[in-house]
C-alpha cells in the first residue's frame, strides 16, 4: 500500500512537473512569439517594441528593487475615475518618445499623423478627413476651402474661436511658420509635400493661401497632395516653433528630436501623465471647441487613457476583461466575442468584414533579381496560384472582403474607388487564385519548365528558387506569406518563407539595392484625399527607383514608362471619363506586368469597442456617419462628443 | 548483458516506460499509413474548425432519406439556436423595456409568441449597441426557425429540379459520400490537426535521437579523454566544458539559431545545434567516472600488456560507464524534444512550410491565440504528446537507475 501510494505520487509529481515546465517555457516565450502587429502604421512598428520585452525579462530578475519602485510611484492603471475615462489599445506600444509635432518618428499614440485621418485630440489639422465618405468637414478651416480656376492655388479660411492652450489665438501665420520649418528641417511634412506645395502664403490673420508647385506649363504637379496637407498635417503654434529652433541652435536633426513638453497644443486634450506603464491625456476645459462654430459642447470623457502592454495577447485580455474601451488591434475570430464568450464588444460592422477596409497589404516581387525581373510570366503565376480564400480565412479570419466579391485592382473596395475603373475592360486580367493549371500552362508557355526532372522549374538552367519574407511575429502576413509559399510548391517553383526581426527588416525592404528579400510584403497608401492615386503611384511611380531608406512606395523597384506617364498625368485631370480611363489602363498594366500583387483587403485601423463603461460608439447601423476610426482619428474625432456612461 | 536485460524487463517503471515510448513511436509509424497523405495539407479554409464529424451538406441533399418522427426533435432545434440564457435575456429585456410579461417560466411558446408580438417596441429600449445586435440576432434565429418548415434547394438556373427537405427527413451517415472525421479538428491554416501531430512527432523524434546522439558522442568522447589522459588534455577540456556550463544552454542555443539564419534551420541542423549545447553535463559526470576507474587493478594490467589507448577506454573503461551512458543518452532525447519545443516556440526552430514540428505548432496555435480563444485542440494535444513523450523516457530512466544502482531499488 505504502509502496503504491509512493508511486503514485510519484506519477502524479512527474506529470505536474512536466506540465509546469512546459507552462513556464510557454510563459517565457509569450513576449518574442507576440503578434504585436496591429494596424499598417510604418511609424509605430510594434515588432520592435515586442523585442525589448523579452530582454526586460532577466533585467527585472536582476534588479527587482528597482523595478519595483517606479511601478509603485506611477500607482495602478485604475487610479484614474473609470466613468470620466476612456481607454484605448493597441496604438502605443512603448514609452512616449516626444511630443513634438513637427518632430520626426514620434511613437505617441496622441499625435500619430497620417493620410487616412490625423490624431485629431492633441493637435489639429485644417481639415478632417472622412474615409467613409471621402468628405473633409472643417476642423480649424472656417467653411470649404476654395480653388481658384487653374487650381494653383488654395484659399483656406481658419475659425475665429480657433484658439491655443495658452490663450494665443490660431492664426495664418502658424499655418504658414509650420510648413516653413517643415521644409527647412526636412521632418515627414516637408519631405512628402516640399515638392509640390511652393510656398503658403498668410494674406491676412485668418486667411491663407497655398501656392502650389507648377511645372513648366503653369500645370500644378499635383493637386492631390494639396488636399493630403490639409487633413495630415498638424498646425503648430509659430511662437513655440520660433522658440524651439531658438533653443536647439537652429540645428535641423535637434529640432527634431526635441521633447516638446512645453509644446502648446489647440486640440480638446493635452498631455496629463505619461511613463512606461501608461499615457493619459487630460480635457482642457477652455478648449475652443465648445464654441458653436465646432463641437459646441466639450467632449465627454474627462480622460483619455492608454496602458503600455507588453504584446498583443496582453492587450486583448486586457480588452475582453474591459480595461480598454476602443481597441486598435487584430483579434482573430473576433465575433467569437459576441457570439461565444457574450462579451459587450462590437464593430462597427456586425458582419464580415467587421470594418471598413482600406489597406491591401502587398506582396512586392523584387526586380534586383533577374529571374522575377525578366518573367512577367512568372510573376503572374505565382499570383494566380495563391490562394486567396485561405489567406482571407485564415490569415485575416474573414475580416476582409473576398478576391471574388471584389476583383483585383488597384482600388481598395470603398464604392468611390471602385467605379473609378472599368471593370468589364480588365475582366479577362483579373484572377481570383488557386488556378493552378493556368499558372502551369502560363510558366510552360513561357518556357519554364522542369527540365531535370527535381520537381521544381528552372530559367537559363538554373533552378528557381525564391523566398518570401515579411516581419517576424506579424502573424496574418506570416501566414500569408506560408500561403504563398504553398502555391509555389503547387506550380514547381520552390518559395521558402523568412521571417526577420522587424528592425532588420525594415532596413532591408526599403533599400533599393537589396537581394535578400525576393518576395516581400508592405501596404501602400490606404485612403486619402489623393487616394486612389496614392496608392497607384506607390505601386507603379519609377521616381521611387533607387531612392535610399525609401517608405514611400514601389519597394520592388519596378519600372514602366507607360505607367510612368500615366500617373503624372492623372492628378491635374477634371473629365471624369478621362479620370476613369486612364485608371482603367493603369489597372491593365498592372494586371498583366504583375510587379506586386495585394493578398488581402485589410482596415486601415482595427476598431472593436467593449461597451462595459461606455457606449454610443459609432456602428454602422447608427445611421450617424461617424467614421470608425478608433474615435480619435480623423473626424472620427465627433464620436468623444456623444458617448455616454452605461447605466 | 542478457542478465540486464532480465532485469530491466522486470522493472515495472522501465517497461511502462518503454511501452509507451514503444506505443507513441508505432503510431507516428502506423497512422501515416492509415490516413495517407502531405501533413501540412489545408484541407479547411478557415481557422479552428472544432474536432468532430463532418457530413457533406451537398451530398446529405441526394442521399438516401427516411422519416423519423422524433418527438424531442423540435425542442432541441430550438435549444441550439436558443439557449437558456438567451430566454433569461429575453425575459430581462421585456423587464428593461418596463413591459409586464405574464407567462409561467419554462413556458417557452409563449415567450415567443410574446417575443413575436413586441419586439419591434422592445428593440427601441435604451441599450447598448452590443446588446441590440445581440437581441437582433436572436430575433433573426427565431424568424429564421419560423419561417422554414421545409427548406427547398434549386439546382441552378434550373427552377423545376428542386428538392423538397422537411423537419423529419434524416439520412444515415454512411449513405452519404462524403464524411470526414477530423479527430482533433484544424488549426489556423485549416490543417488536420491529428495528422499534423503524428507528423510533428515523429520530426520531434528525431530531433530528440539526433541531438540526443551528438550530445552523447560529444560529452562521452570528451569525458572519456579528459578522464583517462588527465594532465593537461584534462585542464583544456575540463576548461572549456566549465566555459559551456556557466553559459546558460538555452540563451547560447537562441543566439546559435538566431545567428544561423532561417534558410539554414532544417531539423537535422537545429538538432545538431541542440545537441552541441547540451553535452557538458555528460562530459563531466563520464570524467569523474572515468577518474575513479583509471586506476583500478585491470585497467593497470591491461596498460602493462601494452594494450592501445583506445582499446583500453573501449573494453576496460567503457563497459562499467555503459549504463551510465545510456541514462544520459535518453534524457538527453528528453530534453532536446523540449529545447526544439521552446525553440520554436520563440519562433527560432526549423524553417516552416516543409515539416511540422511539436514547437512550430505551437508557436502558430498561440500566434492565432488559441490558448485564448478556447481552441484547446490546436495545442494541448501538443502539449499532451510532448509530456508524454518526456514522460516515457523518464521513467525509462529511472526504472534503469533502479536497476543499475541497487542502492535505489525499492523496498
Amino acid at each position: 500500500m505504502k509502496q503504491r501510494t509512493k508511486k503514485l505520487i510519484a506519477l502524479l509529481a512527474v506529470a505536474a512537473m512536466s506540465v509546469s515546465i512546459l507552462a513556464g517555457c510557454g510563459g517565457a516565450a509569450a513576449p518574442a512569439a507576440t503578434t504585436a502587429e496591429p494596424a499598417a502604421e510604418a511609424e509605430a512598428a510594434p515588432a520592435e517594441e515586442a523585442a525589448p520585452a523579452e530582454e526586460a525579462a532577466p533585467a527585472e530578475e536582476a534588479a527587482p528593487a528597482e523595478e519595483a519602485a517606479p511601478a509603485e510611484a506611477s500607482g495602478d492603471v485604475t487610479d484614474l475615475p473609470r466613468n470620466e475615462t476612456l481607454y484605448f489599445g493597441g496604438l502605443q506600444w512603448g514609452t512616449v518618445n516626444s511630443w513634438n509635432p513637427i518632430g520626426a518618428n514620434q511613437n505617441c499614440w496622441a499625435l500619430a499623423s497620417q493620410t487616412f485621418g490625423s490624431r485629431s485630440c492633441m493637435f489639429e489639422t485644417l481639415y478632417m478627413y472622412d474615409f467613409l465618405t471621402g468628405n473633409l468637414y472643417p476642423f480649424l478651416a472656417d467653411g470649404d476651402y476654395v480653388w481658384n480656376d487653374d487650381m494653383t492655388e488654395l484659399t483656406v479660411k481658419i475659425k475665429d474661436a480657433a484658439k491655443w492652450s495658452d490663450g494665443k489665438p490660431v492664426t495664418a501665420n502658424d499655418v504658414v511658420r509650420t510648413f516653413d520649418i517643415s521644409v527647412e528641417i526636412a521632418n515627414g511634412t516637408g519631405t512628402t509635400y516640399g515638392a509640390y506645395i511652393d510656398s503658403i502664403e498668410a494674406v491676412d490673420d485668418k486667411t491663407v493661401v497655398f501656392h502650389l508647385a507648377t511645372n513648366e506649363d503653369g500645370v500644378p504637379k499635383n493637386p492631390l497632395l494639396a488636399l493630403d496637407y490639409l487633413v495630415a498635417v498638424y498646425v503648430a503654434q509659430a511662437d513655440w516653433i520660433d522658440a524651439v529652433v531658438e533653443r536647439n541652435g537652429g540645428d535641423s536633426v535637434a529640432i527634431l528630436n526635441d521633447k516638446a513638453e512645453d509644446v502648446p497644443y489647440s486640440g480638446a486634450y493635452g498631455p496629463y501623465y505619461d511613463d512606461d506603464q501608461k499615457v493619459v491625456l487630460v480635457r482642457n476645459d477652455n478648449y475652443w471647441g465648445q464654441d458653436a462654430s465646432m463641437f459646441g459642447s466639450l467632449a465627454v470623457p474627462k480622460y483619455l487613457a492608454h496602458a503600455i502592454y507588453a504584446d498583443n495577447a496582453a492587450s486583448e485580455t486586457a480588452f475582453k476583461a474591459g480595461q480598454i474601451d476602443v481597441n486598435q488591434q487584430f483579434v482573430a475570430n473576433i465575433q467569437n466575442l459576441w457570439l461565444e464568450d457574450g462579451l459587450p464588444i462590437s464593430t462597427f460592422y456586425d458582419d464580415e468584414p467587421y470594418g471598413v477596409c482600406l489597406t491591401m497589404p502587398t506582396a512586392w516581387y523584387n526586380m534586383n533579381i533577374p529571374v522575377l525581373k525578366e518573367n512577367p510570366a512568372l510573376r503572374k503565376a505565382i499570383a494566380m496560384a495563391v490562394d486567396y480564400p485561405s489567406i482571407i480565412a485564415s490569415a485575416m479570419t474573414n475580416q476582409s472582403p473576398s478576391f471574388e466579391d471584389v476583383p483585383r485592382s488597384l482600388m481598395n473596395p470603398t464604392e468611390g474607388e471602385q467605379a473609378l475603373y472599368d471593370h468589364d475592360a480588365v475582366a479577362d486580367l483579373q484572377w481570383v487564385g488557386n488556378d493552378i493549371e493556368g499558372a502551369k500552362a502560363l510558366l510552360d508557355e513561357a518556357g519554364i519548365v522542369d527540365s531535370d526532372g527535381d520537381g521544381y522549374r528552372e530559367w537559363n538552367g538554373e533552378k528557381i528558387s525564391l523566398n518570401a519574407c515579411c516581419p517576424n511575429g506579424w502573424s496574418d502576413w506570416q501566414a500569408a506569406m506560408e500561403i504563398v509559399a504553398a502555391a509555389g510548391e503547387k506550380i514547381g517553383v520552390e518559395i521558402t518563407t523568412l521571417y526577420p526581426e522587424w528592425s532588420i527588416y525594415q532596413t532591408v525592404f526599403t533599400n533599393p539595392d537589396q537581394t535578400e528579400y525576393q518576395i516581400f510584403m508592405y501596404s501602400p497608401a490606404s485612403a486619402a484625399p489623393s487616394s486612389p492615386w496614392a496608392r497607384a503611384n506607390a505601386f507603379m511611380n519609377k521616381d521611387f527607383v533607387g531612392v535610399q531608406n525609401n517608405w514611400s512606395g514601389n519597394f520592388g523597384q519596378y519600372v514602366n514608362e507607360e505607367a510612368d506617364a500615366i500617373l503624372k498625368a492623372i492628378p491635374t485631370m477634371q473629365d471624369e471619363q478621362e479620370i476613369k480611363d486612364a485608371y482603367t489602363e493603369l489597372t491593365k498594366i498592372y494586371l498583366t506586368e504583375v510587379p506586386s500583387f495585394s493578398l488581402m483587403y485589410r482596415p486601415a485601423a482595427f476598431d472593436a469597442v467593449n461597451e462595459s463603461v461606455w457606449t454610443n460608439f459609432p456602428s454602422a447601423a447608427d445611421g450617424r456617419g461617424i467614421t470608425p476610426n478608433n474615435c480619435i482619428s480623423g473626424y472620427a474625432i465627433k464620436a468623444l462628443y456623444e458617448l455616454e456612461l452605461v447605466e | 548483458m542478457n542478465n540486464t536485460i532480465k532485469q530491466l524487463s522486470r522493472s515495472p517503471k522501465f517497461m511502462t516506460g518503454f511501452c509507451m515510448f514503444v506505443a507513441i513511436i508505432l503510431f507516428t509509424l502506423i497512422y501515416p499509413l492509415v490516413n495517407p497523405g502531405n501533413p501540412l495539407e489545408m484541407i479547411g479554409v478557415g481557422t479552428f474548425a472544432r474536432p468532430g464529424t463532418y457530413v457533406s451538406l451537398y451530398d446529405a441533399v441526394s442521399a438516401q432519406r427516411e422519416t423519423f418522427k422524433l418527438a424531442d426533435a423540435d425542442d432541441k432545434r430550438l435549444a441550439a439556436s436558443i439557449s437558456d440564457e438567451d430566454r433569461v435575456a429575453m425575459i430581462e429585456l421585456f423587464g428593461m423595456a418596463g413591459m409586464e410579461l405574464d407567462i409561467e417560466a419554462g413556458d417557452t411558446e409563449a415567450l415567443l409568441e410574446a417575443w413575436e408580438a413586441n419586439f419591434d417596441t422592445l428593440i427601441q429600449t435604451k441599450m447598448t449597441s452590443a446588446k441590440r445586435k445581440y437581441y437582433t440576432r436572436i430575433n433573426n434565429k427565431l424568424l429564421d426557425l419560423k419561417a422554414a418548415d421545409t427548406l427547398v434547394v434549386y439546382e441552378q438556373g434550373e427552377e423545376d429540379s428542386k428538392s423538397k427537405i422537411v423537419k423529419t427527413d434524416y439520412v444515415r451517415t454512411g449513405a452519404v459520400a462524403n464524411v470526414k472525421t477530423l479527430p482533433l479538428g484544424t488549426d489556423n491554416f485549416g490543417r488536420d490537426v491529428l495528422k499534423e501531430l503524428v507528423s510533428a512527432a515523429k520530426t520531434s523524434l528525431m530531433i530528440g535521437l539526433i541531438a540526443g546522439t551528438v550530445a552523447t558522442l560529444v560529452g562521452l568522447t570528451l569525458g572519456l579523454l579528459s578522464g583517462y589522459l588527465g594532465g593537461n588534455v584534462d585542464e583544456i577540456i575540463m576548461f572549456i566544458t566549465t566555459m559551456f556550463t556557466v553559459i546558460p544552454s538555452f540563451v547560447l542555443l537562441i543566439l546559435i539559431s538566431y545567428s544561423l539564419g532561417q534558410e539554414q534551420r532544417g531539423p537535422s541542423v537545429v538538432a545538431i545545434v541542440i545537441g552541441l549545447t547540451s553535452w557538458t553535463w555528460t562530459c563531466r559526470s563520464v570524467r569523474s567516472q572515468v577518474i575513479s576507474l583509471r586506476n583500478r587493478d585491470h585497467v593497470n594490467l591491461s596498460k602493462l600488456s601494452g594494450h592501445s589507448l583506445g582499446r583500453i577506454i573501449v573494453t576496460d573503461i567503457l563497459p562499467y560507464i555503459a549504463s551510465y551512458v545510456v541514462m544520459a543518452f535518453i534524457l538527453q532525447v528528453s530534453s532536446g524534444i523540449l529545447a526544439e519545443a521552446q525553440l520554436s516556440l520563440l519562433g527560432l526552430g526549423p524553417k516552416t512550410t516543409t515539416t511540422p514540428t511539436l514547437g512550430l505548432m505551437m508557436n502558430w496555435a498561440m500566434l492565432y491565440s488559441a490558448h485564448t480563444n478556447g481552441s484547446w485542440w490546436a495545442y494541448f494535444p501538443v502539449i499532451l504528446t510532448i509530456a508524454c513523450i518526456s514522460f516515457s523516457l523518464n521513467l525509462m530512466n529511472t526504472g534503469m537507475d533502479q536497476v543499475f544502482n541497487p542502492a535505489l531499488r525499492d523496498g
